[in-house]
Parts: structure tokens; sequence; C-alpha cells
């Protein structure tokens, strides 16, 4: 017997387990049990499987189960799961495929939104386990000493950024738990989607929650282009001419937003993680 | 920080998992250690980091892993293992433990490699102690410290001419590894009701697992897992979904008697009740080691 040999029939048990039909003759050669007692057993082990696939996905995309409904959901999870298998043992890695999953799938084309949803579950979920920053208050005195050539805003590492077509604020807001539903909770959703205009955001973090707010187009521009690395006179060109700089940094500063603001020569490539 | 479920020797945990969070911050029960998954902490920052954090001002943790896959042939992840070692210096815990399984593999045809998310099961062969062994040394040597590895239940099983008995493989791993071991007396029971069911001259189920544990290395033993299972009829399903067995209770008296009052968890993952429960569990647990290891009282 060789590691060799050990390699091939792990490979193949993993294989037979991801796989929908009954086990391949060449699993049954590496086994003990046989018949019924092999797909039994295969059979506790994919159940276990699709258990931790359905609670996993639901986790990180909770509002994406919202809209699909709890039993869709499942199978959906259970189809990535054997489409895109987990890469790692921390679970937090899986799943990542999903939006653009979705996107494929021809049963969710009625649900064109959807993607752009998952996206948004997802950028909930970096921001509430990103690397803890506070704003490191002493080096906003560079907004008044450096020009805004040589100067960058630097967000906290929590802080996610989207652009969708479709009003996905309205819809991640309407498809929140919460103790009681009002009567029309999905009026708004409607009438964002019957007005046809999208949505951008900002998620951050409230105490340890994620909280997902809307962008006016100028000030989405301004902190995509600082998110991208720009420097803040790059950033307040691709604002446009309708941005109030200040009324921005009061709002970034009460939202917990920035980080800190640093020279660009002397910047170096640098995380709190 | 005596209670019925620690001092005087006695050392009985939870696993803390996050329902019970608010409860735990409000009441920071008096136990002798606290569990958690390594993997639900593998994070950059946030608020499970921060509860870990505070339950660290008060009790030691236990880190128990799911993810590093210690007997897979294609060997250890070491985005895994970074993460592992991150939180191993950030948390400072009293042990660390991992599974005797495979999770990480190719699929068939491909050279990708992906993970189970399972505790899938090792043959019990001189190849495969090798690959386990190379693994925990290097898990090992990252993190500065023994491993425990943990027995597995399993529902299938390799067939092999030159297989080794369960426990004088783990024993054959203490020994060359330094490692010590997790004994998952549920998982023994499991494995033993399901034997028996394939195979009625297996033996009797409480009887061949108070075997299995006498055929172990005593020292080597660092922490016991307790925990409920799921009888579906045909198979006996370890699901940590209820509190724990007659029969398990049964195997775990007989552990203590051996082996003293080692460190004990009671572990729940599926249906997680009221925190009281657990405690309760706990509690009895601590009952056990103070009546079946008696003369451990005043050490």
């Amino acid at each position: 017997m060789t590691a060799l040999r050990e390699a091939e029939r792990q490979s193949r048990l993993l294989g037979a387990l991801l796989a929908a039909g009954p086990a391949a003759d060449a699993l049954a050669a590496d086994l003990r049990e046989r018949d019924h007692r092999l797909q039994r057993g295969l059979g506790a082990y994919r159940a276990n499987a699709a258990g931790i696939a359905e609670r996993a996905l639901a986790a990180a995309y909770p509002t994406v189960q919202a809209l699909v409904g709890a039993e869709d959901f499942a199978v959906l999870a259970r189809a990535l799961w054997r489409a895109a298998p987990p890469p790692r043992g921390d679970l937090a890695q899986w799943g990542h495929d999903l939006p653009a999953f979705i996107e494929a799938e021809r049963d969710f084309d009625p649900w064109s939104y959807l993607g752009d949803c998952a996206r948004l579950d997802a950028a909930v979920q970096r921001c509430e386990s990103a690397a803890d920053a506070e704003l490191q208050r002493e080096t906003l005195a560079l907004l008044a000493e450096r020009a805004p050539e040589s100067l960058r805003l630097r967000f906290v590492p929590s802080l996610q950024l989207l652009a969708s077509d479709w009003p996905i604020a309205t819809l991640h807001a309407a498809h929140q738990e919460r103790d009681e539903l009002a009567d029309d909770a999905f009026a708004p959703v409607r009438e964002a989607l019957a007005a046809g205009h999208g949505e951008s955001v900002v998620v951050a973090r409230a105490g340890w929650r994620a909280q997902v707010t809307t962008l006016d187009p100028p000030s989405h521009a301004w902190m995509q282009a600082l998110h991208d690395g720009r420097s803040v006179a790059g950033a307040l060109a691709a604002a446009g001419d309708d941005f109030d700089f200040n009324a921005w940094l009061v709002r970034a500063l009460q939202q917990g937003w920035l980080w800190k603001a640093e020279p660009i020569e002397e910047s170096l490539e640098e995380n709190p993680s | 920080m005596n209670s019925p479920a620690s001092g005087d020797g006695i050392d009985v945990g939870i696993g803390l998992r996050q329902p019970h969070y608010r409860d735990w911050a409000e009441r920071r029960p008096a136990l002798g250690f606290v569990e958690v998954h390594s993997e639900n902490f593998f994070a950059d920052g946030g608020a499970a980091l921060a509860v870990l954090a505070g339950v660290r001002e008060t009790h030691a943790v236990s880190l128990h892993g799911v993810g590093l896959a210690l007997g897979s042939a294609v060997g250890i992840d070491d985005w895994h293992l970074e993460r592992l070692a991150r939180l191993v210096d950030r948390v400072e815990p009293a042990r660390v433990s991992d599974h005797a399984c495979f999770a990480r593999a190719p699929l068939p045809g491909s050279t990708t490699v992906v993970h189970g998310a399972d505790l899938l099961p090792i043959a019990f062969t001189p190849a495969s102690l090798d690959i386990l062994c190379a693994n925990v040394q290097r898990v090992q040597e990252r993190l500065r410290r023994p491993l425990l590895v943990e027995n597995l239940s399993a529902y299938l099983s390799f067939d092999d001419a030159d297989a080794m008995a369960e426990p004088e493989f783990l024993a054959a791993l203490t020994r060359r590894t330094g490692c010590g071991l997790l004994l998952d007396v549920n998982n023994l029971v499991v494995n033993a009701i399901n034997a028996q069911r394939a195979d009625a001259s297996a033996g009797e189920p409480v009887a061949a697992a108070c075997a299995f544990v006498d055929a172990l290395p005593a020292a080597a033993i660092g922490e016991i897992h307790l925990a409920g299972y799921c009888d579906t009829g045909e198979l006996v399903i370890d699901d940590h979904g209820s509190r724990v067995h007659e029969p398990v209770w049964a195997v775990y008296r007989h552990a203590v008697q051996r082996l003293g009052r080692v460190p004990t968890l009671i572990e729940w993952d599926t249906d997680v009740p009221a925190l009281e429960v657990l405690l309760d569990e706990a509690q009895r647990a601590a009952a056990v080691q103070r009546e079946a290891s008696p003369r451990q009282a005043a050490a």
C-alpha cells in the first residue's frame, strides 16, 4: 500500500460524495461496505454536506434566501456545492461564486436583480469580518498641509462599496429579519423596481453590525475613486462639480468611514490586520 | 472559580456557539474551560473575535478545529495553517485539536484541490499513518506546540488487508509525533452500535467502546468529548444535537476510572438548546469525575 494509492482512493471517495448518483465500481472496490450499506454510508455523508451547504450559504446570503424562499434556496445551495465545492476548510471562504452562479441559472432569469442582491449580502459579510481599525485622527491635519494631488484618503478595511442597476438597498432593507412586518413592507420595493433606477451603496459598520446606506452618484464616484487608490485631486475630478466635499467629510467622520489620510509618495502598503 | 463543573481537579467545559454569546456574556458561568471551533474565528476582525477575547479574560479556551484534514494525502492547506497559527497567537489556548480524518483531495481527473467540509474516514494502514504523522508534525512545528488528534465516527471504511486496529494506529501516531489524543467517547459508541448492527458478532457496544479506551495509551489522552447522537433506525449518526446518551455516560465513567480527571467537553452543534441545558450536562460530567475518580479530589 503506497501513499499514491491513499491519495487516489481519497480522491475517488470525495468525488463520489460530491456526485449526485450512485457510487462508481472503482469506489466500491476501495471500501468494506457493499450494496445497501455502501449507499447508506454515502447517504449519511451527503446529507451532512447538504445541511452544511444550506446553513453556510444562508448565513452568508440571508437576503437571497428571503427572496427565493427556503426551499428553493436549499436546492440552490446543494447545486452550488456540487458545481463549486469548498476550496478550504473554512466555510466562510465558500460561496463567493453565488452571484455569478445565480446569473448563469436560467431559472432565476425573471429575478434579474438577484445577482446584485447576492453581491450586497457578500459585501455585508466582508464588512463584518474585516480587520478592525479606527480613525487615525492626527493624520487629518494633512488635509490642510498637503496638495490634493499628493494626498490620499484611506477607508477603514470594513468599508465596502457597490453600485447596481437595481434598487439593491431597498430590496435589502425590505428583506431583513424583524419582529413585525409592516402592513405593506414591500411597497418601497415595488415602487423602486417600477421606477427602474439603480442604487449605489456604502456598507460600513455601526458597532459590529454592517449598515447599508445609499449614496448619491457624485459621492459614490468620489468614494470609489478613493477606494481604488486615486489621489484626493483625482477623486474630486471623478466626483464632478456637484460633489460637496465638506458635507461628505462631516458624514464620513460621523459614520466612521475614514481610517487615515496619507501622503502619496510616502504611503506604504499597510493593512491593520 | 469553583463550581459543580470546575475546581478540585474537576475540569469540564462546554462548546460556546453563537446562539449563546449574549447569555454567556451576562452569566459568565464557572467552568473549567470553553471550547470553540477554530475556523469560526479565522476572520481578520469583527464581533466573533471580540467575543472570544472577552471569553479569554475569564476562561481557558480549547481551540477545536474541523478543517485541517490531518489525514489528507495531498497535505495541509498553507492558508488554513497560517490562520490557525495567527489565532493560536491571539488566544493562547489551553489546547489545540483536530481530527484523524481526510477532507482535502483533488477530484478525479482534476488537479484542483477541494475540501469536503466533513470528517471523512482514513485507512488504518502504515501508508495512511505516514501521511497523518507528516501532517501532524508539520502543524506542530508551525504552532510550536503539541496537537490533540481526535478519533472519528465513520459510516464508511477502507478495505485493507494490511490494516491496523484503530487504537494501535492512534498509539503509533502519538509515539511517532509526540501529539496527544482527544478521545471522543460519543464517536466510539456510535461506531460500536453501527458495527453491531452490521455484524452481530462485533460485540456489545458499551463493552466494545470500553475495550477501545483500554487499548489507548492513557498518558496521551488530553481531552474527552461527550455529545448526543441521532438513531435513524438503520444507522446511528454523530450529530451533536441532543443530550448525552446513557451508553456514552457508561463508557465515560469507565474512561474516567482508567484515565482520571481528563478535561471533558460537552459538545452540542445542531439544534443548540439554552445555555442552561449545556451547563446541566457539564454538571453531570463533573459528577462522574467526582464519583469515578475520587482519589484525585485532594490533588
